[in-house]
């Protein structure tokens, strides 16, 4: 009885303790390991984006919707790829840590913790990337002094809400083949139903609201004020058809010779932007809170299944 | 033609068509039925459409198959289901199609999977799976009623031929007591017995060699008496009732597992800390917790490679670790799962003096071993499982070496193993006989003591 009373009042770890100690585990192997590799990994896929679609964005509205569909990709494939196989990789090894005390709770948190700081990396290499080729970050800031932090943070949600969602799939798969396997279909279900590139209609727009992608380019479209932005495709079309010949004339020609007289170029462009302005891109702080909030909203549920799926490692088979 | 006729061939049509359906599942059943008798699996569900199919599966020795061919029956009949409440015209409706002809190829592919078990436990030729492709209903009744298709193991359940023992050992003060009445798993239609039947007590400092044959249920046995997968029993440590107070017992347990379950980019040092950050009690200070992670260093013999990384170490210092990993909360009861696995003799003999050490120090340790005889002089007890006529773990003896070799008249462990091994796996297939005689011996016991 002695014994049983003094096991009692054994107390070992906390959860709080237990995450420091993971913690620390986990910046071991951002040394040790291959993890921090992904950092220049996203310096690599901000460049080649930058060099492609950066010369538009936030410039015109065609260029910002391309460019922030763009971002938004590369937010999501750091975040998918920084923790797609971080926790199937080390099962057998949780499984072994569980029976001897490990609390689920502090082995995700850990991982929340340190996913985090990879991720906030990540979005200031980006930036900083972006710094460098020379794209124009948006005129005007809605939170703070600097548009650019106000970017930053829509960044660093995305990548780390994808970075979740990853988590969570390598915490409810079993191997490693698995992961790799479920994560193009993540990838192409984020894109196909981002909302903004591919038009949507009916169910189909309704499911846009469950994706990463959504929220995401929402968010840039409006911090870039999409809405107050010229608009280049009816000019190119027009001047793709400037040869067009009708009655032996060429109206779209004359019509063009016309706007250049008068020097009302910029004003047709605007007035293009005007007609196809889309209300959810306007430039409020209430449209950017509503997709940070959804962010948000599925970082904690993603990480929250996370931790429900591995309470069960202990029914994985020998 | 006038239209009421016309409409009377049609319901004629209709009436032959049901009768013909209503024959064709009654006689594909009933072969069902025949093949169901013949595998020992429970008859009745060959009239039951989807637990047919997963019975198939067990009596073709294609479980897991058969579960995933019952889950993706199910998923089609459901979207077949739901696809009445959408307009066919509709995308959803499409899609709805899409996703029941992706669950009908799974289904082929697994029912395949299936019928090819199937003629392999009746040991045919696989061109018969043609026959249960195109012709099922005559194949099965051929197969059912012809006595020339037999199963060459008979993969349902029995009934329990092997009495139990009824016994409850009464806790011993210093020591280990286990009584486990049963344990049980539900595993789908199933109900399926793992281990049933095992008692005993293991004094404190006493080395016990864990011996059975594949899928005697060893690890379920040791996760039974260690907590972590509880069995109708009574588990008792010392003065702790394991499963009670499970919570707060099981750092008083050490389990190494098989494999060397540690991550490879950190160092022997830093992988030990952690084990006793994560295993010691909270109220343990730095200085003492780095004086036992330096007395574990130095006493499996990691103090000179303390600073490298996990994946540079031979495979014996791995195994030292692992078990390290373990000993450092200094536990009572220390459980090894084959930690000689990829061990060279000398290394491997090495590590089970080791292991002796620690229980001449007063723990209880518990080793499963396929390689028993090199070490055996270093065991006191041994514990030998074997899988009963209806496959549940049971235990065919529990007592010193020496008597072991007695009772199973054999002279070394590798040959008691063989005796109690199944005849298809080159086995002598006297492990009935042996649960029998030591069930007996324990009952004989039990009254003596309580008389």
């Amino acid at each position: 009885m002695i014994m049983a009373e003094k096991n009692a009042k054994i107390r070992h770890q906390g959860r709080v303790s237990q995450t420091l100690i993971y913690l620390g585990k986990l910046f071991r192997m951002l040394v040790f390991q291959n993890d921090w590799k992904v950092l220049p990994m996203s310096a690599v896929i901000a460049g080649l984006v930058c060099f492609v679609v950066g010369a538009n964005l936030f410039k015109t509205m065609e260029g910002t919707l391309m460019g922030s569909f763009a971002m938004a990709c590369i937010c999501i494939w750091n975040g998918f790829f920084n923790s797609i196989q971080v926790i199937v990789r080390e099962r057998p090894i949780i499984k072994r840590e569980h029976r001897s005390g490990l609390h689920i709770t502090a082995y995700v948190a850990a991982h929340m913790i340190y996913q985090a700081f990879l991720c906030l990396c990540q979005t200031v290499i980006t930036l900083w990337v972006c710094h460098i080729a020379r794209v124009t970050f948006p005129a005007r800031s809605m939170f703070f002094s600097n548009s650019v932090i106000d970017l930053g943070i829509t960044l660093f949600l995305i990548t780390y809400c994808a970075d979740m969602m990853a988590l969570m799939v390598s915490a409810f798969v079993h191997t490693t083949t698995a992961a790799m396997t479920v994560m193009p279909f993540l990838l192409i279900f984020q894109l196909v139903f981002s909302g903004g590139f591919f038009s949507l209609s009916g169910s189909a727009l309704k499911v846009t609201n469950f994706t990463i992608a959504k929220w995401g380019l929402t968010a840039l479209c409006s911090q870039g004020d999409y809405n107050s932005l010229p608009m280049v495709t009816l000019w190119n079309t027009m001047v793709k058809m400037e040869n067009v010949e009708y009655d032996g004339l060429k109206p779209v020609s004359q019509a063009l010779n016309t706007i250049k007289e008068q020097n009302m170029q910029d004003e047709l462009l605007k007035w293009s932007g005007t007609q196809n302005q889309n209300a959810k891109y306007d430039f409020s702080p209430d449209n950017v809170k509503k997709c940070w909030g959804f962010l948000i909203l599925y970082i904690f549920v993603y990480s929250g299944i996370a931790v429900i799926s591995l309470e069960f490692i202990d029914r994985d088979r020998r | 033609m006038d239209a009421a006729s016309t409409q009377d061939i049609i319901t004629s049509a209709e009436i032959f068509d049901a009768v013909y359906q209503f024959l064709k599942w009654l006689l594909l059943s009933f072969g069902y039925y025949k093949i169901f008798e013949k595998c020992a699996v429970n008859k009745k569900w060959a009239f039951v459409p989807l637990v047919r199919e997963y019975k198939l599966g067990v009596c073709a020795d294609r479980e897991y198959e058969a579960r995933i061919y019952t889950i993706l029956t199910l998923a089609s009949a459901l979207i077949r289901l739901a696809r009445y409440f959408f307009d066919p015209e509709s995308l959803s409706y499409a899609l709805l199609g899409v996703l029941m002809l992706s669950c009908m190829i799974g289904q082929l592919v697994y029912s395949i999977r299936i019928i090819l078990g199937l003629i392999q436990i009746f040991g045919r030729r696989k061109r018969w799976l043609f026959m249960f492709i195109l012709f099922e209903t005559p194949t099965t009744l051929y197969w059912g009623l012809s006595s020339k298709f037999q199963p060459l193991k008979k993969m349902g359940l029995k009934e329990m031929t092997v009495e139990s023992s009824d016994a409850h050992l009464q806790d011993i003060a210093d020591g280990l007591t286990v009584n486990i009445t049963d344990r049980t798993v539900t595993d789908f239609f199933r109900k399926k017995a793992l281990l049933k039947d095992i008692h005993m007590t293991i004094p404190k400092g006493h080395m016990v060699l864990l011996l059975g044959g594949s899928g005697a249920g060893k690890t379920t046995f040791l996760n039974a008496v260690t907590g972590y997968e509880k069995a109708n029993a009574s588990i008792q440590l010392r003065e702790n009732d394991l499963y009670k107070d499970y919570e707060k017992v099981k750092y008083d347990v050490g389990f190494v597992p098989q494999q060397d379950l540690m991550r490879g980019s950190d160092t022997v040092l830093l992988t030990l800390s952690d084990a006793a950050m994560m295993r010691l009690p909270a109220d343990v200070s730095f200085t003492e917790r780095r004086k036992r992670v330096q007395a574990v260093l130095d006493e499996f013999g990691l103090a000179a490679i303390k600073n490298s990384l996990v994946d540079k170490l031979s495979g014996g210092q791995r195994k030292r670790l692992s078990i390290a990993m373990e000993y450092i909360s200094n536990p009572t009861l220390f459980i090894l799962d084959e930690p000689d696995s990829g061990l060279d003799g000398v290394v491997a003999k090495g590590l089970f003096k080791k292991l002796r050490s620690i229980a001449d120090t007063g723990k209880i340790v518990i080793v499963i071993t396929h390689t028993p005889d090199r070490v055996i002089d270093l065991f006191d007890d041994v514990i030998v499982l074997a899988k009963d006529s209806s496959r549940t773990g049971r235990l065919a003896y529990y007592g010193s070496v020496e008597n072991a070799r007695k009772f199973f008249r054999k002279d070394t462990m590798e040959e008691i193993l063989l005796s109690i091994n199944q005849k298809e796996e080159g086995g002598e297939g006297r492990a009935d006989e042996f649960i029998m005689k030591c069930a007996k011996a324990l009952k004989k016991d039990t009254k003596r003591k309580a008389g």
